[in-house]
């Protein structure tokens, strides 16, 4: 009988451990949503237009980087669970080596039209570390403060 | 694997040791050791993160193999981890990128 009071409150709680985490995917791009307008109007008001246009274009990539690889690698858990798919396996190669031709191509064009770009590109596209680092403090706040 | 450890270090020790000792010589031989440099840590960089994301997608679908129900937390840290094993290849070329131009 104790046993079963212990169990309840920890099967609840590991219930909404579950709920809480299994969020962190759709919080990460919700918080590069925010975060990037933020940061390309800082960047506007310190640096000027050029290097902002060049970090709201990183910050373009890095969304749609991050995009395409949460598809690749639910693409891959599908394959590797045995599950059915709509993706093709050809397909999750494709788009997984395509990122990085969109990265290059973006660089190239940022290189060629504004060299004085090219600094806010590549800080753009250290977005998602930004949101991870944020996801990261809000599970540790949520682990401390509320013992989820 | 320490083999390939030893011999990995061996070898970044060497292309960090090589433009050091070169920066006297840049004047009179042309040679840009600087650019050298980078190219090598970039190769190094991007080498070094494509093992790591190899050997974090082998254990992901090992992991996914043996166990299929714990794929949302094996998913969430495969991604996480990707993204975060890219950034450091790009934190290499944003320094070459400080110290070439």
């Amino acid at each position: 009988m104790p046993d079963q009071i212990h169990t309840e409150p920890d099967a609840a709680q590991a219930a909404t451990a579950e709920h809480f985490y299994s969020g962190a995917l759709g919080r990460i791009g919700g918080v590069m949503g925010v975060l990037a307008p933020l940061l390309v109007a800082a960047a506007w008001w310190k640096f000027g237009p050029r290097p902002a246009i060049g970090f709201a274009f990183g910050c373009a990539i890095a969304y749609l980087n991050f995009y395409w690889l949460k598809r690749v690698i639910a693409g891959f858990a599908d394959r590797a669970t045995g599950a059915a798919t709509s993706q093709s396996g050809q397909g999750i190669v494709f788009r997984f080596l395509l990122r990085y031709v969109l990265m290059a191509l973006g660089a190239y064009v940022i290189f060629t039209v504004s060299p004085a770009s090219l600094n806010g590109l590549l800080a753009g596209l250290f977005l998602p570390v930004a949101a991870i680092g944020c996801e990261a403090v809000y599970e540790l706040y949520a682990a401390l403060a509320r013992g989820v | 694997m320490s083999k390939l450890s030893k011999l990995f270090m061996v070898l970044s020790v060497l292309s960090f040791a090589v433009p050091a000792f070169a920066q006297g010589e840049v004047a009179s031989t042309g040679v840009n050791w600087v650019a050298i440099a980078a190219g090598f840590s970039m190769a190094f960089a991007s080498g070094i993160c494509a093992l790591a994301q190899g050997k974090a997608t082998a254990a992901a679908a090992e992991s996914l193999a043996r166990n299929p129900a714990a794929r949302p937390g094996i998913q969430l840290a495969l991604i996480l981890g990707l993204a975060l094993i890219e950034s450091l290849a790009l934190y290499t070329l944003v320094i070459i990128f400080a110290k070439v131009k």
